[in-house]
């Protein structure tokens, strides 16, 4: 008998389009599926199908597409109901052990079947032009095959279990659709176990099992081998598939065919009697209302139908399971919040309101799919759809009514989410509430883009006769523009709901984004009504589903007033789109991203040539520089002293423009008279020609005027370095000379499709024309450097130098400095509203004592952390020069900038800080490391380790400028916290390490020959060096390092002055020798001339 | 073979004591179940289909304990439900051939010729291979109650079956239960006092969960020979006479209420003396029980 309801089910499902659509939409994804869940970075050396990949790739997507598992098994006996076809089949003899046994295995099958299209997508994956054959091992179905049913069968299974019991219990159809998302839920819950045993057996999709299993294989191990079904992997199937198995058992033990379900109900309501007539009550009389149809009469219906539509949706317990749900989400993770270097910041406002968007935003969309489907269809769903079709409602004002009550709901859950940061803050003890930042966060950041995409999903909704299809269309609507975007075609006229709003600053606020950006979504809510319109216009009314009908009919539908109505939102969204276009595409230049590569191979392949030209150095800058910080432009005029410091003459000089549109060189001329050779203005590279060419030590001046100018707004994310306030930028926007390597193509790939050769991130150690350099390009060897600076009234701008003089003209600001000893040719110009703090440090040496003014230039609000720096300043400036050499410069100053970018710099004598990574910090003494303090500790080295002495553009650079910053930082930290500290510094040195090995796809070098992995030259550096003082002793590493300093100063250093190139760790390894005694001579090899893993000896 | 159902009793969570103490022997033949809107006819005829536990009592086909041995029942069961739905891409032929394997139909041969005489029987042989979402009100029925007798069944349980039927589809449909033999328990519940009239040997008038009267048709009409008397009236004085007499039914002829009264003796003042018929039995039981209603 079960065979017989077996064989229908099967038979009855291989007729229904949903089975096929369901397995290709499958397939389809499984063919990018490795792509799409690794997303490039995390895969290192991993080959693209070694067995861990096909588990953890099968893992993720069969837990993507649980919904669809659902779906499939939650209908099987929900559909009887549903089809009211269950009292005749109940009363049949059939039982039931085999109507369930014949129902879940016939639902199993298809649900197998339509999987498949996993292991066949993978497969076919495997043959996708574009990848490479080194990327992959040779081809071996049987992996996929046995990987499939180890991971996906014991998952798919329970799955089936659970989803089939509950359909077959409740009888709900939105019970079915929201477990899948409970089961997702449940596996977001089970990542924040934090043992690793328990969390790999407890994961339902075997994700973090793989990891586990694999966690000590090395990483040829973790391409080649194949995972064995053995111990944590084996146990967490077992224990899924008894999980299962116990569902099923309950769910056969509590089904009954009992039609009515009866639920027990304490309360025996008394029954009361009243007395009916049989007759009509003639007495009555029904009284006449009057009845409107007016544009009034809309509006009073739409405002009765939103509420209405709001309501219905409020009633709804699966609602409040989807919202419950999406609170523990939030509850669990928001414990880690803007966490930097492993402290956490202070929760700020803006943070939680980026947690709770990021958490949140998977609920929100999960709310926006099902609902509008469930407004969509609710008439039709309760069989109502013929009375309300029958009455004299427009269909806009419906369907603008059940628009409104969606749209309500979410703004319940924002109030919901916000009322929870309010609670989280109060309970952590911080008080500042920004109701303005919370409000924005949520109201301008998120709510526009769910309502335009809900106008799309009830547009779909109405076009589509079926529900489910309706959703699925959404969902690869939504995939594929998020795919066309990553491909680079990403302008917001046509990125549909437009990006998202930069990131929000309390130094800058949301400064110029905001403007562009919410003209961006108003063009896209104007097409979104635009979209309801025609929704309103071809939705289903009555009977007729066929879709050229109901176009047809719609002309029928579309009112006077509708009409009017249309008109005037088309008119808005074509001059609101015409003006977006003016300002992204005609006011500035909008390029593709073929267009920009193809730009930067002509650039290499026409000016390569004069990389390595003779050039004179710059040796003097002396500048004007009037800043307009709410404007966005700048204006700069003064000139460079240019001086020929080699043995040649130099007959012509080349100079480089920044290319970046907004910036025009206005013009240039130099002393005496020359020549202008425009051949390559399209790069902007100009070639002056010198009447009388430069001797050998002599030196021209060169006058340059040129300007910033910001027209109207951009398309996508414009510069964030002059901005309203907190402007930061570096001399790099000034005229640079010669050729710059920073605009060739970096990828590999691209540069073999356009025929470049091989790039190399460093040159070679002993590459004779970078060993002149110290840095790419560079123009000069140290400069000094006059600038006047103009600002608006408000704000205090900072360059590197002595402030010679401080006045106020025009109702700007403005600022005279002056450095007195030369400076590298590597400066930052910073302009923000300011608070600052001042202290005063003595230097000494050799007897003479001098002031160092010690500043911090803060933004109001963000003082939380200033002692600490203020302390470390004073710390490191302590140490280094008592045991380095003198701080040369007569400032130090800190400077704030926002939190667009998370990094700090160093420059002469200022150290611009980013707003996120140290000001913000909730540092807890007792469990954290004081990151301000060490950050600081680090930037002031390099002070000592960039600025003192330099490093030559080749190999092991950054060896010297960051490792040694590294060690500096770290004594200071020894010298001033506890043992415990350092040692929970390196730890999560060693985390960084490890992270970045993973990551490499190429081999680590050696920290001598190091070329651009920040973690060996950050983290494995700063390993190392502890390691080096600790066998050799501190005080023998600082006596290197002093000479080191002495002999390598670029304006000073004894040997420096003889020679044209700069230091290598070559030279540095042989001062490390030198106080290394013999017997320990190999830890210097071991630790940086050889790669070898590294221990923390705790 | 006989279904006695004795004392059966259902209370429903929300308070509504739908049975209350129902004893009926129905024997072989037609059995007309007769009651208002709400009644408890459904809820019976569910419970006996093995389809709705009662409170107490008990029900027994012949040997059969139906409330303890559902399945066996259902070995011998046609039901064809008040409102019901069927699979909408699927053809009636192979629907009925699945229901047919569903009830014990098990060798192919013999249930291929079943399913063929059924559906000619009910006149859907045309458009077995149609799909059912396309079958008309009519055609669904007609399907149901093929559906019903494809086991050739001990006891029938048609509800309301002709609700929603033309004139022309309910005539086929009698003729259709008529032709069934005397081996078949056919338990007919409806409010349409016509379908018991013209099918039923046996009856019974049920209202508010209770049995107000059973028996034969005729002679339950016996009980009021004689005693029903009709006049018709102004409406103003409707009222008038609701305080004074037994007023059974109104209607409205040529524009004018028109009254059925039950009286011992003739109350003369213009009332003619009427055959009773059904119809007047049915309201007289219906109005009789103190004219409350439960809620």
């Amino acid at each position: 008998m079960w065979y017989e309801i077996f064989k229908f089910e099967i038979q009855y499902r291989i007729k229904r389009p949903d089975t096929y659509v369901f397995f290709l939409f499958i397939f389809l994804f499984s063919i990018v599926g490795v792509d799409f869940i690794f997303q490039g970075s995390e895969m290192g050396l991993l080959k693209r199908n070694s067995p861990i990949v096909i588990a953890k790739t099968m893992g993720a997507i069969t837990g993507f597409f649980m919904i669809l598992a659902s779906m499939i098994m939650g209908v099987s006996v929900l559909r009887d109901f549903e089809y009211e076809i269950e009292s005749l089949l109940f009363s049949t003899p059939i039982k039931k052990r085999d109507y369930l046994i014949g129902r879940f295995l016939g639902a199993f099958t298809v649900l197998l079947f339509v999987f498949t299209g996993i292991i066949l997508g993978m497969m076919l994956g495997e043959f996708m032009p574009w990848i490479s054959s080194d990327e992959q091992l040779a081809f071996n179905a049987f992996v996929y095959i046995k990987t499939f049913l180890m991971v996906t069968l014991p998952t798919l299974f329970f799955g089936a279990a659970l989803f089939f019991v509950t359909g077959a219990l409740t009888r709900n159809l939105i019970v079915v659709y929201t477990q899948g998302v409970i089961l997702f839920v449940v596996f977001l819950l089970t990542k924040a176990i934090t043992n690793d045993f328990w969390q790999a057996i407890f994961d339902p999709f075997s994700l973090t099992t793989t990891s586990y299993i694999s966690k000590s294989w090395s990483v040829l191990e973790k391409s080649t081998q194949e995972l064995p079904f053995i111990d944590a992997l084996l146990y967490n199937k077992l224990f899924w598939v008894v999980l299962g198995v116990i569902a099923l058992i309950y769910g056969y033990k509590k089904f009954n065919f009992n039609l009515v379900k009866e639920k027990k109900s304490r309360r025996k309501q008394v029954q009361k009697l009243i007395t009916i007539s049989a007759s009509v009550n003639s007495d009555i009389e029904i009284p006449k209302a009057k009845k409107q149809y007016g544009l009034q009469s809309k509006w009073t219906q739409l405002k009765e139908f939103s509420w209405f539509y709001f309501i219905s949706i409020c009633k709804q317990p699966s609602f409040w399971g989807i919202v419950i749900c999406g609170m523990i989400i939030i509850l669990v993770n928001s414990v880690n919040l803007g966490t930097v270097y492993g402290v956490d910041s202070y929760p700020t406002t803006y943070f939680i309101v980026e947690e709770l968007r990021e958490t949140s935003y998977f609920f929100f969309i999960i709310i926006l799919v099902f609902y509008s489907g469930e407004l969509v269809w609710k008439e039709r769903g309760a069989k109502l759809d013929l009375i309300y079709d029958a009455t004299p409602m427009s269909s806009f004002v419906r369907l603008a009514g059940k628009f409104i009550g969606l749209n309500f709901i979410y703004v319940v859950l924002i109030l919901a989410l916000i009322s929870t940061g309010i609670l989280f803050q109060t309970l952590s003890g911080y008080y500042n509430y920004e109701f303005q930042v919370y409000f924005n966060g949520f109201f301008l950041e998120i709510l526009p883009v769910l309502s335009i995409f809900t106008c799309l999903a009830f547009f779909i909704q109405s076009l589509v006769n079926n529900k489910f299809v309706g959703i699925i269309l959404l969902i690869v609507f939504s995939i594929v523009n998020v795919a066309i975007a990553v491909l680079g075609f990403d302008h917001d006229l046509h990125f549909f709901g437009g990006s998202s709003l930069g990131a929000y600053s309390d130094m800058n606020g949301y400064g110029h984004f905001l403007q562009p950006y919410l003209l961006i979504k108003l063009y896209w809510f104007l097409f979104g009504i635009l979209l309801l319109i025609i929704g309103a216009l071809i939705s289903v009314r009555g009977n007729e589903t066929n879709l050229i009908k109901r176009i047809r009919a719609a002309k029928y539908k579309f009112s006077k007033p509708l009409i009017k109505f249309t008109g005037i939102i088309l008119f808005a969204f074509i001059i609101i789109g015409g003006f977006i276009f003016y300002n992204t595409n005609i006011l500035n230049e909008y390029w593709s991203n073929s267009e920009a590569t193809e730009f930067r191979v002509a650039y290499e392949k026409e000016l390569k040539q004069f990389e390595y030209i003779t050039q004179p150095k710059i040796v003097d800058v002396n500048l004007q520089l009037e800043l307009y910080p709410s404007k966005r432009d700048y204006t700069v005029e003064g000139y460079y002293m240019l001086k020929n410091t080699s043995s040649e003459d130099i007959k012509s000089i080349h100079i480089q423009k920044l290319l970046e549109e907004n910036v025009t060189i206005d013009s240039i001329s130099f002393e005496g008279s020359f020549t202008t050779n425009n051949q390559y203005k399209k790069f902007d590279y100009s070639i002056f020609n010198l009447k009388n060419a430069l001797q050998p030590g002599d030196s021209v001046k060169m006058y340059f005027k040129q300007s910033f100018r910001t027209k109207g707004f951009e398309q996508g994310r414009s510069n964030t370095n002059i901005v309203y306030n907190g402007t930061f930028f570096n001399n790099e926007q000034f005229p640079t000379l010669g050729y710059n390597k920073k605009y060739e193509l970096q990828d590999e790939d691209e540069r073999r499709d356009y025929s470049l050769s091989k790039r190399s991130t460093k040159a070679k150690i002993d590459n004779p024309k970078e060993l002149v350099n110290a840095r790419s390009g560079g123009d000069s060897d140290g400069i000094h450097f006059e600038m006047i600076i103009g600002t608006s009234k408000d704000q205090t701008a900072l360059v590197p130098g002595d402030l010679l003089k401080e006045w106020t003209a025009n109702n700007r600001n403005y600022f005279h400095y002056k450095t007195t000893t030369p400076i590298i040719n590597f400066y930052a110009i910073v302009s923000a509203d300011y608070e600052i703090k001042k202290e005063k440090w003595m230097t000494s040496s050799e007897g003479i004592t001098e002031p160092v003014d010690l500043e911090i230039y803060y933004q109001r609000g963000h003082e939380y952390n200033i002692d600490r720096m203020m302390k470390s300043m004073k710390a490191s400036l302590n140490y280094y020069s008592n045991n380095f050499s003198r701080y040369q410069y007569q400032q130090l100053r800190i400077t704030e900038f926002p939190r667009y970018a998370t990094f700090a710099q160093s420059f002469p004598g200022t150290i611009p800080f980013s707003e996120s990574i140290g000001f913000v910090l909730d540092i807890d003494d007792k469990k954290d490391v004081d990151m301000a303090f060490y950050v600081t500790a680090h930037e002031v080295a390099h002070q000592w380790f960039a600025m003192q002495v330099e490093a030559a553009n080749v190999k092991g650079q950054l060896m010297v400028l960051e490792t040694l910053s590294q060690y500096a930082a770290i004594m200071v930290l020894k010298q001033h916290y506890s043992e415990e500290k350092v040692q929970q510094f390196l730890a999560l040195q060693m985390d960084k390490y490890k992270e970045g090995i993973q990551q490499e796809s190429k081999e680590e070098p050696s920290l001598a020959l190091v070329e651009n992995q920040n973690y060996v030259y950050y983290a494995k550096g700063a390993i190392s060096m502890y390691e080096l003082q600790k066998r050799i002793g501190e005080e023998n590493v600082n006596k290197a390092l002093k000479r080191f300093l002495e002999d390598w100063n670029t304006t000073n250093g004894k040997l420096k002055m003889q020679t044209d190139r700069y230091a290598t760790t070559q030279d540095l390894l042989g001062y490390f020798r030198e106080v290394t005694p013999v017997s320990l001579q190999y830890i210097v090899t071991e630790l940086f001339e050889k790669v070898k893993p590294i221990e923390l000896d705790l | 073979m006989e279904l006695i159902i004795d004392n059966l009793s259902k209370t429903y969570a929300n308070g509504v004591k739908a049975l209350q103490n129902i004893s009926l022997d129905i024997p072989t033949g037609m059995f007309g179940l007769l009651g208002p809107n709400g009644a408890g006819k459904s809820t019976l005829m569910r419970t006996i289909a093995t389809l709705q536990e009662a409170d107490q009592g008990s029900i027994k086909l012949g040997d059969i304990d139906v409330l303890q041995q559902k399945n066996e029942l259902r070995q011998v069961l046609g039901y064809l439900p008040q409102q019901f739905g069927l699979y909408p891409k699927i053809s009636a032929e192979v629907l009925l051939n699945h229901f047919a394997v569903l009830k014990g139909v098990i060798n192919k041969n013999e249930r291929q010729e079943l399913v063929k005489a059924l559906l000619h029987k009910t006149n859907l042989y045309e458009v077995r291979k149609q799909n059912l979402k396309g079958f008309s009100g009519g055609m669904k029925q007609r399907f149901g109650i093929a559906q019903a007798l494809v086991n050739n069944p001990k006891l029938l349980i048609v509800d309301e079956p002709t609700a929603g039927l033309d004139p022309v589809e309910r005539n086929r449909f009698y003729n259709l239960l008529s032709e069934l033999g005397e081996k078949t328990v056919v338990i007919l519940s409806t409010h349409i006092v016509d379908d018991v009239k013209e099918l039923c040997t046996n009856m019974a008038i049920i209202n508010q969960g209770q049995v107000c009267l059973k028996g034969k048709p005729l002679e339950i009409l016996e009980s009021l020979k004689g005693k029903v008397y009709q006049k018709t009236i102004e409406k103003s004085e409707l009222n008038v006479y609701k305080e004074n007499f037994q007023v059974i039914s109104e209607r409205l002829f040529l524009g004018k209420p028109t009254i059925h009264i039950v009286c011992d003796t003739n109350p003369g003042e213009g009332f003619t003396a009427i055959n009773a018929e059904l119809e007047d039995v049915y309201f007289s039981e219906i109005f009789n029980v103190a004219n409350t209603k439960s809620i």
